[in-house]
């Protein structure tokens, strides 16, 4: 803004000996540089904190209270506040609807085994304590930052919640986003775009049991942050020798392109910079087994974005061949989860609660 | 220094080593068994240290029979979710199948089944030269030699196509890894395939084997004068001074006083005490069970001749 | 990669005594570091009883690899080499490596080669090391793919591991 403001000025001065002079930009990132925009619904979420001049027994009490009510939410919990239960949505699943999804966590991964004896790797994702806050129906969804969803004028958006928290700690803006939903404040919020069939009420708990056994889905994750690296850890380079007269270039590029008619640096050509945190999302990941007790998922692979801890989110499979091909529970699972304690093994999967593994001969 | 506050010491000293658990370690540390020797040179006849009115129900020795139990220690991977279900995982396949307690350097047979093989199971009979990982991902490596051809076979403790692993002798080495048996003369890790089982007696510790084994000449696959090994005979015949002086440049004799490193690389002992409290009364049973198929084993009922 | 200088005839009968000794009997240039992987001009050593393989073992001049039928160019279990061999070329199939392997796949202390000809039916009649399992599938496969009899090595096949 400065240097348009600067050029408008030196075009004024310069006008009056009438002659032209041009100035050339040649960076254009003030013109294009995307600016943060908030979500509608975000506010400022944690209050500042005041020496509150309380009594060390004081404080205390508060802690305990804070800590018996609000402490690490592993399973669903009966929330404090009792509301009715959210009406059913009756309508019938079709293969062109979208569904909501959940929030995860990412906590950690390890082998199983299929039937054949083949060792496969898994990540475990932990669905916790997952609310449905608000749904937004698609008139009144006018996102400052444009998602690129096809038919985005035709899809509302559901507000979903995570893990619960303590109130004392947030701001009475953020808190009253909760207000009409009939839970508690929840630490991570996350908007997912749906069909309005898909609608959900404010309240409903999604649980692992949204998805099934063998089904596929999206995971969306930020990456783990390397900061500022260079060519070698980021992109894979060789380097140079360590040796034969090598000075002073043992990690970098090289050359960066030719000259002549291409004299320039290409765009995307490969270059150190900064690693990791960025979003990325890994497609069509199957569900291999699914805990209902600590809504846990055990997902395909050990690619998941992020640490161990990190926050993920899970939306079923754009894939088209691996798309849902009959009902998932729609708009979501009701009722209650089966309590009997064992697990949901895909079927191609070894329990190993059942015997070794032994084979036949032909 | 007058008599109770050495007394003091010790006892400070004897607590702080106790707290200091190589997670992988087999061996109780040296300096534990320092301490304890100078405590018993020292302080014979002064007031004895008050016994411990509470047995710890869970066996000392856990934490050297089920290694695997523990988690690993790098903060960056710990979820206490996961642990859990993984142990839960481990336990159900250990109610399947027998995985009785060996160390490195005790000889394994390993029966899995095979797809490839003509009776579909294939029998592998070594000793074992390295155990790592923790939790599902628990693995060793079995070493013989056979029709003088040395071979290394890797298998997963967890992995649902074993069908049974008898421990051959139950015995422990000097040192935490044997990868220099690759290395020595080939009689040092050839084992017959036939082999009985020999049997140990209920509740004797388990015997450490300190036999020296003899390196061939170099060229070694590893540099075997930097890892301090105590179980080869003959390493200062192929060194010459060079050796021992950049040997002697990578040692790093601080290390054993650097408890920061000790805090990393290893579980507290607290966490210790709560992980094996969760899996205590099913590793128990499990035991137990093991020892009422032993007898039954060892009862052969003589046949009938006509 | 190790060269071996032999300064004297009398070689390693007795390694202990010779060191003991500190008579230098043969002398090490490091090339580079040592690579388990069999590619071009990795030298193996002939495990079946022809006597063309024995007697270049005997000689101590163990057949040198020049090409690996894969598209990897990295040998794997169960493929053919091409290996010069006491000044011939002959063709043959690895059935034990030095590399890394997966779970329950043995892992050997040397790089072991079976001659065959160009039919996949091997020079000699007997191999005198436990082969894996694992080349009964592979050999298999390659036999139904290629044409060429392979299986004919599992035959003199002493042992499987």
């Amino acid at each position: 803004m400065m240097r348009s403001v600067i050029n408008q000025f030196l075009g004024l001065r310069l006008s009056g000996n009438c002659s032209v002079l041009v100035t050339q930009v040649r960076d254009k990132g003030h013109l294009s540089r995307p600016r943060l925009r908030n979500p509608q619904w975000f506010l400022r979420k944690e209050i500042t904190k005041y020496n509150d001049l309380m009594t060390a027994e004081n404080k205390q009490f508060v802690n305990e209270v804070g800590t018996n009510n609000f402490g690490v939410p592993a399973v669903i919990k009966d929330s404090l506040v009792k509301t009715e239960a959210p009406t059913a949505n009756e309508a019938v699943w079709t293969p062109n609807l979208r569904r909501c999804g959940v929030i995860a966590r990412k906590i950690g991964q390890y082998p199983l085994w299929l039937k054949n004896g083949e060792r496969i790797r898994t990540t475990l994702l932990q669905i916790a304590d997952n609310h449905v806050i608000k749904y937004i129906p698609p008139e009144e969804y006018l996102p400052a930052q444009v998602p690129k969803v096809a038919n985005l004028h035709k899809r509302g958006c559901i507000l979903v919640g995570s893990e619960t928290t303590n109130p004392a700690l947030l701001t009475k803006e953020y808190a009253g986003i909760f207000r009409n939903s009939g839970v508690l404040p929840k630490k991570n919020l996350a908007r997912f775009i749906v069909s309005p069939e898909a609608q959900l009420a404010p309240g409903t708990p999604l649980t692992v049991n949204h998805f099934r056994i063998g089904d596929f889905v999206d995971v969306r994750g930020k990456t783990v942050d390397h900061g500022f690296q260079g060519v070698v850890k980021r992109h894979g380079f060789k380097g140079m020798p360590a040796s034969h007269g090598v000075t002073k270039t043992h990690r970098r590029a090289g050359n960066i392109g030719g000259g002549g008619e291409k004299g320039r640096v290409w765009p995307g050509t490969k270059m150190p910079g900064h690693m990791g945190n960025r979003w990325r999302i890994i497609k069509g990941l199957r569900v291999w087994r699914i805990n209902t007790k600590y809504n846990v998922m055990w997902v395909q692979g050990s690619s998941v974005a992020g640490p161990t801890g990190g926050l993920v989110y899970i939306y079923d499979t754009i894939l088209p061949f691996r798309k849902n091909k009959e009902a998932p529970p729609f708009p979501t699972f009701y009722g209650e989860p089966q309590q009997d304690g064992d697990d949901l093994w895909y079927e191609q999967l070894h329990n190993f609660k059942s015997e070794s593994i032994t084979y036949e001969n032909e | 220094m007058n008599l109770s506050t050495r007394v003091m010491l010790n006892r400070l000293t004897q607590q702080c080593a106790y707290k200091r658990i190589v997670t992988f370690s087999t061996k109780t540390a040296e300096h534990v068994i320092e301490n304890q020797k100078e405590q018993k040179k020292e302080a014979p006849p002064t007031t004895p240290t008050p016994p411990v009115n509470r047995k710890p129900i869970i066996p000392a020795n856990y934490r050297f029979v089920y290694p695997e139990f523990l988690p690993d220690p790098n903060v960056e991977w710990r979820n206490l979710v996961r642990e859990k279900l993984e142990r839960l995982d481990m336990l159900d396949r250990r109610k399947q199948i027998d995985l009785p307690e060996f160390y490195v350097g005790s000889v394994l047979a390993v029966t899995s089944s095979d797809p490839h093989a003509a009776g579909k199971t294939s029998r592998f009979v070594g000793i074992c030269i390295n155990r790592d990982r923790c939790g599902l991902r628990a693995r060793f490596i079995l070493r013989n030699v056979i029709d003088h051809q040395g071979m290394e076979v890797v298998y997963e403790l967890y992995d649902p196509t074993i069908l049974k692993i008898e421990v051959l002798r139950l015995e422990k080495r000097l040192d935490d890894s044997l990868f220099y048996l690759r290395d020595a003369l080939p009689e040092y890790s050839t084992f017959d395939e036939n082999m009985e089982a020999e049997s140990l007696e209920e509740g004797a510790p388990v015997p450490v084997n300190d036999i020296k084994v003899v390196l061939r000449p170099r060229p070694w696959l590893e540099r075997w004068e930097r890892q301090n090994l105590r179980g080869v005979a003959n390493i200062d015949e192929y060194l010459k001074d060079k050796h021992r002086l950049s040997s002697a440049k990578v040692q790093k004799p601080w290390e054993k006083y650097d408890m920061m490193k000790d805090y990393r690389s290893s579980i507290p002992e607290e966490e210790q005490t709560e992980i094996f409290a969760e899996v205590h009364t099913e590793l128990h049973a499990l035991e137990l069970q093991r020892k009422r198929n032993k007898r039954k084993r060892t009862f052969i009922k003589p046949k009938q001749l006509a | 990669m190790a060269l071996r200088i032999l300064k004297t005839v009398r070689q390693v009968a007795q390694p202990l005594a010779v060191a003991l000794g500190g008579q230098q009997t043969q002398q090490l240039i490091h090339t580079t570091p040592a690579c388990c992987e069999i590619r071009k001009l990795a030298r193996l050593r002939v495990v079946d009883n022809s006597d063309l393989g024995k007697k270049a073992m005997a000689e101590g001049r163990p057949p040198r690899c020049i090409h690996v039928y894969n598209k990897r160019g990295v040998g794997l279990i169960g493929d053919k080499v091409l290996v010069a061999i006491k000044g011939q070329m002959k063709k043959g199939i690895l059935v034990g490596l030095k590399q890394k392997q997966k779970p329950k796949q043995p892992k050997f202390d040397s790089n072991n080669l079976v001659l065959i000809d160009d039919n996949g039916s091997p020079l000699g009649t007997r191999i005198h090391v436990p082969i894996p399992t694992i080349l009964r599938t592979i050999l298999k496969e390659k036999t139904l793919a290629k044409g060429a009899d392979y299986t004919k090595v599992l035959a003199i096949a002493s042992r499987y591991v």
